[in-house]
Parts: C-alpha cells; structure tokens; sequence
C-alpha cells in the first residue's frame, strides 16, 4: 500500500517521462525575424517626449515660422504675465460702473402726457 | 531572447496545442514585455517570473477565445520522423501524451507544464501561476494524477 507521498512521487515520475516524449519545439528563424522585427519598429517609435516637442515646434512653425522656440515662447510668456499683471493692479472702479441690474424703461412704456388745457394749440 | 524563447514556445505549445498560435504567443508576449518594460518592479519579481506570467496569461487569453479545446487538432505532433517503424511508435506514443495533456483542465495542464518545462523551485511557479504554493501543489498532484490515470493503457511509460 502506497503512501499518498509515495504515489505523489510516483506520478510526478510518470509525467517527466510522459512529457519527456513530447519533443521540444524548434524556434523558427521566421519566428526570430518576427520578434527583432517588433523589436526595430518600438525601438523606431518616437517616445511621448519626443511626440510632444514634435507639437509644440509645429504649434511654434505655425505662429511664427522659422523662429527659435524660444521666441515664441517667449512672446507668449510675456503677454501671459503682462495680462496677469493688469488684471492684479488695475483697479475695478476704472473699468467703469456695471450697470447690468438696472431696469431702463423706455419712453414708450410710460403713459402719454399730453396736456390739452395747456392752450398752446 | 535566445535565453528564453524556446521555453516560452514549448509552454504556449503544450498549453494551446497548436504551433503556429504558440508562436503568436511568444511573439505577443516579448511585444508586450518590452512595451510595458517600466511597469516591471526589479525588487518585487524576477525577469522570468514576469515573462512566463506574461506568456501565460496570452495562452489564458486564447483558449478562452476557443469555443472548445479540439482534441484531434491536439493529437497533431509538429514533427514525426519518417522512416523506422520505432519512430512511428514514438510519434504515436507522443500523440497519445498530448492528447491526455490537452484534456487536462487550463490550471491543472499550465501548473504540469510549467514545472516540467520551465524546471523552476514551486514558490516561484505560484508565483507566475498566481497562486499560493499549496494551490500549486494541489493543482499538480490533481494534473499529474489523471495524466497517469488516462495513460495508464500505455505500456511502454
């Protein structure tokens, strides 16, 4: 009577020499060529870093062509903080009353006064 | 890559029964390893671990895509050497062996195969199986058992 370790051994035995007749599988020189093949093309992919500062020197071309980057940068950075500037320190009251919940009633609307008494006909 | 391809192959083969998907396998899973290669922590898991987890979990993918496991498609051997009648026998025998393997159930057959073909510790083959090692264990001795079970008819093992 064999212990459950005994057989446990046993088939483990079994299966290395029943596996053992499954030949191994030969790697393809066209399975090689296709994975160096993936290989070459990621390695020729432009990373996201490089996409991106591929966008921004066409945005950059497009605005002001055959510039340096950083003049357009630049521009745009000063303007940003020239904007920001204005908007901080010039003060609310010199950009004018708002006078956008105030009712205008026109003319139209009021009642005619028309005086006939007035003897100026 | 030399290294590691004909292991990978021979798993996705014994896994998927099938050569030409074994080689989609291995060729998705070294894709797939080199476009993830930075989510790959060098303290948490071994290099190996994480490509036959990766090739692993391709052979999953597949078989559950297959509507069913096609036994006779199984009994194909890639290569039988013409000629002596001992060769005929070998391929037959072989035949047979995939046959009972392919109908093992996916966890049982990938536990089975992995430690045979990848020879590695049992905590490092739960590791890729995902599993705990006294899952790992189970799972083997349940595959190893009904593969000797449905050979036993085989007198020459």
């Amino acid at each position: 009577m064999q212990t459950q370790e005994e057989q446990n051994a046993a088939d483990a035995a079994f299966a290395a020499r029943a596996l053992s007749l499954l030949a191994d599988e030969p790697v393809s020189a066209a399975l090689e060529a296709r994975i160096l093949g993936d290989f070459d093309r990621l390695a020729a992919a432009p990373s996201l870093a490089a996409k991106l500062a591929q966008a921004i020197r066409r945005v950059s071309e497009t605005i002001w062509p055959g510039a340096p980057l950083w003049q357009p940068a630049f521009v745009l950075a000063l303007s940003l903080i020239l904007g920001l500037a204005a908007g901080m320190l010039v003060p609310s009251s010199a950009l004018g009353r708002d006078n956008s919940d105030v009712t205008q009633t026109a003319s139209l609307d009021a009642p005619p006064q028309l005086d006939l008494s007035a003897g100026e006909l | 890559m030399a290294r590691h391809l004909p292991k990978m192959l021979s798993l996705a083969r014994r896994m998927l029964s099938d050569r030409a998907e074994a080689e989609d396998v291995a060729q998705e899973a070294f894709l797939k390893v080199w476009t993830h290669a930075a989510r790959w922590k060098p303290g948490k898991a071994k290099f190996e671990t994480w490509l036959y987890r990766v090739t692993l979990n391709q052979c999953y993918d597949r078989l559950r895509r297959k509507p069913a496991l096609e036994l006779e498609a199984a009994a194909h051997v890639a290569d039988p050497k013409p000629g002596p009648q001992k060769a005929l026998e070998d391929t037959a025998l072989a035949a047979e062996v995939e046959r009972a393997l392919a109908s093992l159930p996916e966890r049982q057959r990938a536990a089975v195969v992995l430690c045979h073909y990848r020879d590695c510790g049992n905590i490092e083959a739960a590791e890729i199986l995902g599993v705990s090692v006294e899952a790992l264990e189970s799972l083997l001795s349940r595959g190893r058992r009904t593969l000797r079970t449905k050979l036993a008819h085989l007198k020459d093992l």
